[in-house]
């Protein structure tokens, strides 16, 4: 009865929230339509910003460090940007973002990018400061909701927990866009080499936490390229992206079963890390199709005080493809299939405290294949909802970031997971 | 049932005829300093989708868009190819991770015409009706410098009678400038003769190409005499 009780209270607080969201979105959208800008030293510098709410119900086991086998609103983001064009050729701007994603985030903003942005021929331009990496379709507009169709993007190439591992580098990027002889459509390329920085509140560092590595830090060099063809068939665009990185981490071990002493430092380090992607998209009137695949190995070795206790080798591969179709003006609706697998293996004198070896992909714990129907409805421009339905096989491993955590599924996981997505967001 | 496909089909038909007949009374203007008088669709998109910021004569040039309504429909679906809503989807997308901005928006002919009149490098669309003061009018070609528009009634040139006499001939070039409907509204005597090139031009703006989306520049040459 007290159970029902609080869930009541949860409710009709997240009703109330939702409601004052919806109608701070109406208020606050009718005013910045008119105010996205102003003048400073005769420049037009422009402001806009973001939000969006969700809420996720699902039949079983908790998804994306949530409670949403009792349903969560905790699916909460926001940003804002300034920016202006300093001369022809020399762009500014920042956008500050903030997020609660169950236990990620946690409502620690952050600077999501802030560049300075100079283009001295169309074929050729430099940016430089804290870069939005260029890997697909949409690594770097993931968290801009309002952009997408889907509530969730296919969790296969875009795991919102691990948004951290690709979203951007302090950095620099090299980037241009050259016309080819004889109508064969252009090519945009971008080359890019920086510096990634994990948040403390981010999947990989939770995740690691549950086995006892508390984190400090996490991060390291990344570097890549990405190369697009818009074709000379209307609306098709082609492309593959590669990056590189060398990812540090500084953790303390605070894992009894481990063979060190208790409390530690340990460290890990990667011998090989990159993700090769792949992608395409096609769109004709009302329809948007997209496909992509990705895969990212990870070969990291642990060490104690110098001396090498695990040594691990992650090998990840995903792939979707996805339809959405444009019904009424207000109205698109979408599908995708998006197939998830992963494999792990580990060696070294800690690997007997380690999960087992997964190679199994035909298991539910090495994948998840997930199939999605959504809707969204644009309220006006500046506001829309979604209604999304997720059913899924298998649940990832547990040695990796995959959306399902063994802390908040400390009954185990069961092999399918029905989920509910609900979702609204706003910008101006 | 019948009746509701016919009065969808009926829909269908009127909003492509609506689109079409805006496709075809619209111009793109550019600021006095843009050089070129010409302009292929597929630089024009890339202006548009902000990938180019020059012209390949060098001119810097910046987008300039009008207010969502019939003539910027028209405009983005014929000659961006993507809709409306896309269009915003991709400047956003731009905006957002910082890769670019979203270009000035006006809301009428005239607030275009003048922003574009006062911003060196601006391009922009209006209607064709809108008056054009202080900027050129870019024609608009499907590649390289012109387009080959279909001629559908051609008048022959005097050929003055005392020039014929002399045998004064030669070949007559002009430029001319080819309206959406397909009359011949300038023509430009590039080379040749200065009296052929009057008679040339007399006679070939009563000439009538087939209708396009803009207006277009093409230049043509004429033969006087056996030369």
């Amino acid at each position: 009865m007290a159970t029902a009780t609080s869930k009541d209270h949860q409710g009709g607080r997240l009703r109330r929230r939702l409601f004052g969201m919806f109608f701070a979105c109406f208020c606050i959208g009718h005013v910045l339509l008119h105010a996205q800008g102003f003048k400073l030293l005769d420049r037009d510098v422009q402001i806009h910003g973001f939000a969006s709410q969700g809420f996720i119900y699902t039949d079983d086991n908790n998804w994306l460090t949530m409670n949403t086998s009792q349903g969560s609103g905790a699916f909460t983001d926001f940003g804002i940007n300034v920016s202006t064009n300093v001369t022809d050729r020399l762009r500014v701007g920042a956008q500050l973002y903030d997020r609660n994603l169950g236990q990620l985030g946690q409502y620690h903003p952050s600077l999501d990018w802030a560049v300075v942005d100079y283009r001295f021929k169309s074929w050729f331009g430099v940016r430089g400061g804290k870069v939005k990496t260029t890997l697909g379709l949409y690594t770097d507009s993931q968290d801009l909701d309002f952009l997408h169709t889907f509530a969730l993007l296919p969790q296969s190439v875009y795991p919102t927990d691990l948004r951290d591992a690709t979203i951007a580098h302090v950095g620099g990027d090299i980037y241009g866009n050259v016309s080819l002889q004889h109508k064969l459509g252009d090519l945009s390329y971008t080359g890019y080499v920086g510096h990634r920085s994990d948040s403390i509140y981010s999947g990989y560092i939770y995740l690691a936490a549950q086995y006892g590595l508390y984190y400090s830090r996490y991060g390291g060099l990344q570097y890549g390229g990405d190369l697009r063809w818009n074709t000379p068939l209307k609306g098709l665009l082609i492309g593959v992206s590669r990056m590189n990185e060398d990812i540090t981490g500084q953790a303390t071990d605070k894992n009894p079963s481990s063979s060190g002493p208790p409390f530690f430092s340990e460290s890990d380090h990667s011998k090989a890390d990159w993700t090769n992607q792949f992608y395409g998209t096609y769109s004709v009137r009302k329809i948007r199709i997209d496909s992509e695949y990705r895969r990212f190995l990870h070969n990291a070795y642990y060490s104690t005080q110098g001396n090498v206790v695990l040594t691990n080798i992650t090998d990840v591969r995903g792939w979707y493809v996805s339809g959405a179709y444009r019904v009424v003006k207000r109205l698109t609706v979408g599908s995708y299939y998006s197939r998830y697998s992963i494999t792990s293996v580990s060696g070294g004198p800690d690997s007997a405290f380690a999960p087992p070896n997964q190679t199994d992909t035909s298991l539910p714990n090495n994948h998840i294949y997930d199939k999605v129907v959504t809707a969204r409805v644009d309220i006006n421009k500046v506001w829309n909802v979604k209604v999304e339905g997720h059913f899924m096989s298998g649940y990832g491993a547990s040695t990796f970031p995959d959306g399902f955590y063994p802390e908040v599924n400390p009954q185990g996981f069961k092999p399918d997971t029905d989920a509910l997505v609900l979702k609204t967001g706003f910008n101006f | 049932m019948k009746f509701r496909k016919m009065l969808l089909v009926t829909a269908g038909w009127v909003i492509f005829a609506v689109v079409n007949s805006f496709a075809g009374s619209i111009k793109v203007i550019a600021n006095s300093s843009v050089r070129a008088d010409t302009i292929s669709e597929a630089e024009l998109k890339r202006v548009f989708l902000e990938e180019r910021i020059s012209l390949p004569d060098g001119t810097h040039v910046e987008p300039v868009l009008m207010k969502e309504g019939a003539v910027d429909e028209a405009f983005v679906q014929q000659y961006l190819g993507v809709t409306e809503d896309d269009l915003q989807i991709y400047y956003r997308t731009l905006l957002f991770t910082g890769r670019g901005s979203i270009p000035k928006i006006l809301e009428s002919d005239a607030e275009v015409v003048a922003y574009v009149a006062r911003t060196r490098g601006a391009i922009g669309y209006v209607s064709a009706s809108a008056s054009a003061v202080g900027v050129k009018t870019l024609a608009i070609g499907v590649a390289g410098n012109d387009i080959e528009r279909k001629l559908i009634t051609r008048v022959e040139p005097d050929y003055p009678e005392t020039l014929k006499q002399l045998n004064i001939g030669g070949t007559v070039r002009l430029r001319i400038s080819i309206s959406a409907k397909g009359n011949v509204e300038n023509a430009v005597l590039l080379g040749g003769n200065p009296i052929l090139g009057e008679s040339a031009a007399i006679a070939v703006k009563q000439w009538i190409y087939a209708p396009s989306r803009s207006l277009t520049v093409a230049e043509i040459s004429i033969v006087f005499g056996d030369h």
